[in-house]
């Protein structure tokens, strides 16, 4: 199990945050989470794994400045 | 107490009036030459439409200066408001006051917000603004002392020549006994000797026992404060509650208040963390989007970056509560404890750094080429110290270090000095030559934009190359953000209407990563509702990170997520409850129009404010050498390929990047093309009469102005 947002997901073997995130309805607008307390932005969530029981939050990246 | 003698040289008495629904409805009127002081009434014509902050320093200091005036003239004025809701300690960000001046960077209006106490207790001192003009012929101190209700101007000789010790000395010498009650306002010898100085703006921080500071840092507002002679403003004032404003509706206030201090205190710590590591989780993400900038922006991003991000820096901020203003729950405003300098007057002693900010990490660390945290907290306390915006400093010594490692300056010109990027000793030691005004530091103190120019006349250096890699704006530095990959934040800066900061409009992520705004239309739209909303902030006397750096977890869900409407509503609700004026998120935005509007007008009085002054340099476009071309070859061939449909097979590079630059440079005009029709400016970028009566502006003096620029 994996938990975004502190809701729980099924975890598999070899899995991807960019698999993880696609799996959500709107994942895709995602750029930057934050995974076991490690920010990780979009240009690696492809190469980042994801282990069971990871925690992973949406980090809101609107603003700036 | 260590200071020298002093003599007072005008005194005033003054009946105070205490905030009503969040307005004194008074301000304070200096002149130093003469020397004068005195207490006026802001019109209710001028309180509806400038609403306050800003909108008054603007009108204020409008009325201080005629076209010709220069910086250093002495009916310059220096303007410092808070705002309606500034001094509401319950509301996050309510503490911030907002100056301006005629910059000596840009020759026009220039506006600067911060943090600290200082603007509140001016207001709960009697008075919504202040405005001082005229030079003082020695070292001056004004006192503001609205417990005792008594405005001092007093000649202080012995002062400590740096607003570190100056702040502190000063605050220990008018506190009588609490030195909570202080608030200082001072620059410093970097400011005297450079057209980049800053203002510090104190706070006492109990918890610690010691004085800490912010910056209103842009345009040089603290070079005009030294070129004064003024070495400190200092307000005094006692005890503040939810009360001091005398709201129109108190609960409503405190509901408000607390729903928004609630939901921060809830959300901080699972978003971005700003009460614990401030704004440094930027650099790490920048970097990985490719838009920090490192060598004077030529690159987005560094091997190295991690080391001066987030994970450096939560090791080294002192832990504890860093709020800039009573009660803010964001506390972003975090410090270095027991830092010792290795150079300069500090060197071997322990001193407390505060700061620093992304800004201040990218600008005089990435955008270097150092990757070294203590020699980016050096640099930040050195600045501050002297008075120095970190944001200039920082891209003025990109622009040397990169000048100096393509030959266009040598160690003849520099003093000796080797200033190859990542030479951290050598910028160190410009630094403190910019404080003194000695050697190349004289020069570079002088900004980006006159650097250029004796670059070329007197070095004989390239001048076309000098314009491309120059980054400057209107005579301002650019503030810390790559630009090459979103035309919206090319808008952003380009036409911002002081220059190259990111206060107005930062379009970043939400053009170039989200990808919200794809068409010109949409990013013309942005680049009306944002600094329209942007500026909202700097009328009310708030701060700006509550509204969408901690965002509500169900904002990805609604239909305009970029804006944060749930926050959006409650600033209504905010200055509702406040003000008795019924506000809705539409009407917050008519609010900013008529300021902004304005001090677009005011740039076009003083000289400026048409097309031809929302120019950009090649580099915020675009790859400006084959070699920054070369390093993201595949965006940007891809980019000629795909967007553009141009056949580059068999082309060099040289021939990709002068194409590329055509394509973006009129991509560019198309951008301002829409973003003047979308703001109802003429092609030439002037508010029209149209739009000037819309929103009541219609001064006669703006008449005039418009006339005389054809505008009827």
């Amino acid at each position: 199990m994996v938990f975004i947002d502190d809701k729980p997901y099924a975890w598999q073997a070899d899995m991807t945050l960019a698999d993880l995130l696609a799996r959500l309805p709107d994942g895709d607008i995602y750029a930057v989470v934050k995974f076991d307390g490690k920010l990780i932005s979009r240009p690696f969530f492809a190469s980042t794994m994801v282990p069971d029981g990871a925690r992973i939050v949406p980090v809101p990246m609107i603003a700036g400045g | 107490m260590h200071l020298g003698s002093s003599r007072t040289v005008a005194s005033f008495s003054y009946e105070r009036r205490d905030a009503h629904k969040g307005y004194t409805d008074r301000f304070l009127d200096m002149d130093l030459s003469r020397p004068s002081i005195s207490v006026k009434t802001v019109p209710l014509q001028i309180k509806k439409i400038f609403v306050g902050g800003r909108g008054y320093d603007l009108w204020l200091l409008w009325n201080a200066v005629d076209a010709g005036t220069q910086w250093d003239d002495p009916q310059n004025a220096i303007c410092i408001a808070s705002g309606p809701m500034g001094g509401t300690p319950a509301y996050p960000g309510s503490g911030k006051s907002i100056v301006t001046a005629i910059s000596p960077l840009t020759g026009s209006v220039i506006d600067s917000n911060v943090g600290g106490y200082f603007g509140p207790y001016l207001k709960f001192s009697g008075f919504d603004a202040l405005r001082i003009s005229g030079k003082c012929a020695s070292d001056t101190i004004v006192f503001i002392d609205g417990i005792s209700r008594k405005v001092d101007i007093i000649e202080m000789s012995g002062l400590p020549d740096d607003a570190y010790a100056l702040s502190s000395e000063l605050t220990d010498h008018f506190c009588q006994g609490k030195p909570m009650d202080i608030s200082v306002v001072s620059a410093g010898p970097g400011a005297a000797n450079t057209r980049m100085g800053c203002l510090n703006f104190s706070w006492y921080d109990s918890a610690r026992g010691r004085v800490r500071y912010k910056q209103a840092g842009r345009g040089g507002i603290g070079t005009v404060f030294a070129d004064k002679r003024i070495r400190a403003v200092v307000a005094r004032w006692e005890k503040v509650s939810v009360k001091s404003n005398n709201p129109a509706d108190l609960d409503a206030v405190k509901n408000v208040a607390r729903c928004h201090a609630q939901e921060i205190v809830a959300l901080d710590p699972k978003q971005n963390e700003m009460a614990r590591i401030g704004t440094t989780h930027l650099v790490p993400i920048m970097n990985d989007f490719d838009l920090l900038p490192t060598k004077n922006f030529q690159f987005g991003s560094h091997p190295a970056a991690f080391l001066i991000g987030r994970e450096a820096f939560e090791k080294l901020f002192d832990p504890g509560f860093d709020g800039c203003w009573k009660g803010c729950t964001v506390a972003c405003a975090h410090g270095v404890k027991d830092f010792v300098p290795f150079t300069g007057a500090y060197r071997g002693q322990r001193v407390f750094v505060d700061g620093p900010e992304y800004e201040t990490i990218a600008g005089c660390g990435s955008n270097l080429g150092i990757f070294d945290p203590y020699t980016i907290l050096e640099m930040n306390f050195y600045c501050d110290a002297y008075g120095l915006d970190t944001i200039s400093v920082g891209t003025a010594l990109a622009f040397v270090m990169e000048c100096f490692e393509r030959g266009l300056i040598t160690t003849d010109h520099t003093g000796g000095l080797d200033l190859s990027f990542g030479n951290r000793l050598n910028a160190l030691e410009l630094v403190h030559q910019m404080a003194s005004g000695s050697g190349f530091g004289a020069i570079v103190g002088q900004g980006v934009r006159r650097m250029k120019g004796i670059f070329a006349k007197t070095f004989g250096a390239d001048a076309s190359l000098l314009n491309d890699i120059g980054m400057e704006s209107k005579g301002l530095e650019f503030s810390e953000y790559m630009t090459k990959e979103s035309l919206a934040q090319q808008g952003g800066y380009g036409l911002a209407l002081k220059g190259p900061q990111h206060d107005e409009a930062w379009l970043i992520f939400l053009d170039m990563v989200h990808n919200f705004m794809p068409t010109f239309e949409q990013k013309a739209e942005a680049l009306h509702w944002f600094p329209m909303f942007r500026t909202w902030f700097g009328l009310c006397g708030l701060c700006k990170l509550p509204w969408n750096d901690i965002v509500p977890e169900d904002n990805k869900d609604t239909p305009e997520p970029a804006k944060v409407m749930k926050h959006v509503q409650w600033y209504a609700d905010y200055y509702t409850a406040v003000t008795g004026n019924p506000a809705s998120p539409e009407t917050l935005i008519t609010m900013s129009e008529r300021v902004y509007n304005f001090q677009r007008l005011f740039n076009l009085k003083m000289g400026f404010g048409t097309r031809e002054h929302d120019s950009l340099p090649y580099r915020a476009m675009g790859p400006v050498t084959v070699e920054e071309y070369e390093s993201r070859q595949q965006r940007y061939d891809d980019q000629l390929t795909g967007t553009h449909q141009v056949d580059i097979i068999g082309k060099d590079t040289a021939w990709k990047v002068a194409v590329l630059r055509e394509k973006r440079e009129a991509q560019y005009e198309l951008l301002k093309d829409a973003v003047y029709k979308r703001r109802g400016w003429t092609s030439d970028g002037i508010p029209t009469v149209a739009t000037v009566k819309r929103l009541g502006i219609d001064f006669p003096d703006v008449m005039t102005l418009l006339a005389a620029h054809g505008v009827k």
